[in-house]
């Protein structure tokens, strides 16, 4: 799995490329960690190129989205797709997580 | 919301399953060796027709239960193995894994949470939800999701069974076949 950061405006945006699973989604966790330690704010992660997460991938997910939550930061998760969507719906957190279908839908919902 | 909550499922405790019948089934063992969960489980998917790999969720879902019986059941401990027994078909998955460990304890407290869990989502109480979408134990580190188990009750429709010793887990998943052409 790799990760890249990118800047728009105040916004922070993760590509992720690769498998979420056991093996690597810690790596996704520290990022963020390391992020917030920064002072980042808004974050965006897009997952247009995960083809595969496992109950890792989705733990790391649910654990960014309840701290930043709680901080009262911003994240948004985008491009979800094909397998990926269905472990999500299959753990029935579509609703809780906060999603849209584009990185430029994140980016007018981080405006709002 | 009544009708909603009385078609919970949950996973059930049960020797005499007729979900452990091995018959017919295939049958490998591993040792438990935490670094080729994903390998072991691509040995078993192999089997499998492609129409019912859905992509890899086929994949993705056995490797859950591989992995719980590598690190919850076995902890990881290379001499001690999984033994796994399988069949796949166009209209089925059937999935059996048995570990050596002392068996899943918390089941029915996961049962609780789950049924907890399903309640808060009929409500869409999306802010209390936040403590319920990863079942932790005193065991849980830091690389246990805590929902695997959720996606697998969805997922295996045709039911998720342990036997009575709580470290084997029998699995099946139905299917539709798919018509071919017009």
């Amino acid at each position: 799995m790799e990760l890249k950061i990118r800047k728009n405006g105040n916004n922070y945006i993760i590509d992720v490329n690769g498998e979420m699973d056991l093996y690597n989604s810690y790596k996704l966790k520290e990022l963020v960690m390391k992020m917030l330690e920064k002072k980042v704010e808004k974050f965006i992660i897009n997952l247009e190129n995960v083809d595969y997460i496992d109950s890792s991938g989705i733990g790391a997910l649910i654990y960014i989205c309840s701290t930043i939550k709680k901080m009262n930061f911003r994240l948004i998760i985008t491009n979800i797709h094909g397998s990926v969507k269905k472990v999500i719906e299959l753990t029935k957190l579509m609703g809780y997580f906060p999603i849209t279908n584009s990185i430029d839908e994140a980016i007018l919902q981080m405006e709002e | 919301m009544e009708n909603y909550l009385n078609q919970i499922k949950q996973i059930v405790v049960e020797d005499n399953s007729a979900l452990f019948d091995t018959t017919n089934m295939f049958y490998k063992e591993f040792p438990s060796d935490y670094r080729q969960i994903r390998y072991f489980t691509l040995l078993i998917v192999q089997s499998a027709p492609l129409e019912i790999k859905e992509i890899n969720l086929l994949e993705q879902q056995i490797s859950e239960i591989i992995k719980n019986a590598v690190k919850h059941g076995n902890k990881c401990r290379p001499e001690k193995k999984v033994r796994v027994w399988y069949s796949f078909s166009p209209t089925h998955a059937h999935l059996i894994v048995q570990d050596e460990g002392d068996g899943f304890k918390d089941l029915e407290k996961w049962n609780d949470f789950n049924r907890k869990r399903l309640e808060l989502l009929a409500e869409q109480k999306y802010d209390e939800l936040t403590d319920f979408v990863s079942f932790r134990t005193a065991k849980s580190d830091d690389n246990d999701g805590g929902n695997a188990l959720f996606a697998a009750l969805e997922y295996w429709n045709g039911g998720v069974v342990y036997n009575n010793k709580r470290n084997g887990v029998a699995v099946l998943k139905k299917f539709q076949q798919k018509r071919h052409g017009g």
